[in-house]
């Protein structure tokens, strides 16, 4: 996943040079701020349904804890209208 | 379940971590240790042993259910945890597991010798280990000690085991046969150990765990005074000893106690070395290796929170539960009374 970060700005350097367009910028901030929440609810998702499978209880915080990562992104969504 | 893939230490970790909380603390040992075997299996059939009890409820009584109940439900837990598990994670679990496979070959070994029923050899098995079902009906139906070594032809166990019984066929005794299984187990332990600091941590836990090991021996051995070479119990890999201090040391008591009680596991076994010096009883020092290696494991689990260290915590503190219900359950049955059993029990 993390390899797959590197070659996406790779590939942005390699194309435009530096990157000059803010939308495209503002885009780009809030796939890597995406790919981040992903990665974290990967972790948290698989212990929360581990926690579901030996207490049924448990359902409701896992599902609050697997979307906190979430958050992030929305935070990045700022940064789109603010450009 | 496989060694192949990445880990995913993060499930196993959140259902371990649950369920270690379900163990018997202090206030259930303290009713336990009040109990009739009778009110110990219902209280065990109230709490998470329910379907053990019930299941074996029909074919055994009093001591001896509780402890197959126990046994059983050690084996469904410990296969859980390999169920799950996957990648580096499930090779370094698997490790430690694999010490209920030696101990089934052993049983097995030592059935097949006295001509034991195939019942009888069964009930006594602690299927948590590596083997599946198939492998050891195929060890429960082998009718000689050839047998047994054929059928773990392609295991670990192989090779030393077929050296081992060329021995055997000229002494007929089953120590080099029993002394191969835990070699090979004890190889496979501590051989090539995957890089990474909860590892690392894991690492000097089984290397405590061996030191310990051969400590015991060694004070056995040179409490006996018997004529048996020392060498043959040593185990490979731990720290403490060397093959040639242990022979050495061995010969005598007090120069052994004063070795340990230099050494780097002072603090946790001092107390119970000098006990050893004045009452002259090995249970203390026994004791005190027991709790050490619990206390051990406690720590383990809480630095590295997201690794194999609190798999490892929670296999240890299962094992404990297990040993002390027994305790209760063998004490109560030999009538001793309520303090006598609590100075048996391992608590942290």
């Amino acid at each position: 996943m993390l390899e797959a970060t590197n070659a996406l700005g790779n590939a942005v350097l390699s194309t435009g040079g530096t990157l000059t367009d803010p939308s495209a910028a503002a885009a780009l901030a809030v796939g890597l701020a995406a790919l981040g929440a992903g990665y974290a609810e990967r972790g948290i998702g698989s212990a929360a349904v581990g926690a579901m499978a030996e207490d049924d209880d448990l359902f409701v915080n896992g599902l609050i804890l697997t979307v906190l990562p979430e958050t992030i992104v929305i935070l990045a969504l700022v940064v789109v209208f603010i450009v | 379940m496989s060694a192949a893939g990445s880990s995913n230490p993060e499930f196993v970790v959140a259902r371990v971590r649950a369920r270690r909380g379900q163990l018997y603390g202090d206030e259930e040992y303290r009713k336990l240790v009040r109990m009739t075997p009778a009110e110990i299996a219902r209280f065990m059939e109230e709490s998470g042993y329910e379907a053990e009890i019930n299941a074996l409820g029909s074919r055994h009584g009093g001591v001896d259910l509780i402890e197959y109940a126990l046994n059983a439900n050690l084996a469904k837990q410990f296969e859980g945890i390999l169920d799950w598990s996957e990648g580096a994670l499930y090779d370094l679990i698997a490790r430690y597991l694999r010490k209920f496979d030696a101990w089934n070959v052993k049983t097995v070994i030592r059935g097949v010798y006295t001509d034991a029923s195939q019942e009888a050899i069964e009930s006594d098995l602690i299927r948590a280990g590596e083997f599946d079902d198939r492998r050891i009906r195929r060890l429960l139906e082998a009718d000689s000690i050839d047998a047994v070594v054929e059928v773990l032809e392609d295991t670990i166990y192989g090779d030393t085991l077929r050296e081992a019984y060329a021995e055997y066929e000229e002494t007929d005794v089953l120590v080099p046969l029993e002394n191969a299984v835990d070699r090979a187990f004890y190889e496979r332990l501590l051989g090539n150990l995957p890089g990474g600091e909860p590892t690392r941590q894991y690492e000097a836990f089984l290397k405590a765990e061996v030191d310990f090991r051969n400590a015991t021996n060694a004070l056995r051995l040179a409490r006996s005074g018997a004529e048996i070479d020392p060498a043959e119990y040593f185990i490979e890999g731990g720290e403490l000893f060397t093959r040639d201090t242990l022979a050495r040391l061995a010969r005598n008591v007090d120069e052994l106690v004063e070795y340990i009680a230099e050494s780097g596991y002072a603090d946790e076994l001092g107390p119970a070395l000098r006990e050893l010096e004045e009452a002259d009883s090995l249970i203390a020092f026994e004791h005190a290796t027991d709790t050490a290696l619990l206390a051990y494991g406690d720590r383990l689990g809480t630095i590295h929170p997201v690794s194999v260290t609190p798999v490892i915590s929670y296999i240890l503190a299962k094992e404990r539960e297990v040993e002390n219900i027994r305790a209760i359950a063998r004490g109560k049955e030999a009538g001793l009374s309520a303090d006598e059993i609590e100075s048996e029990l391992v608590i942290t």
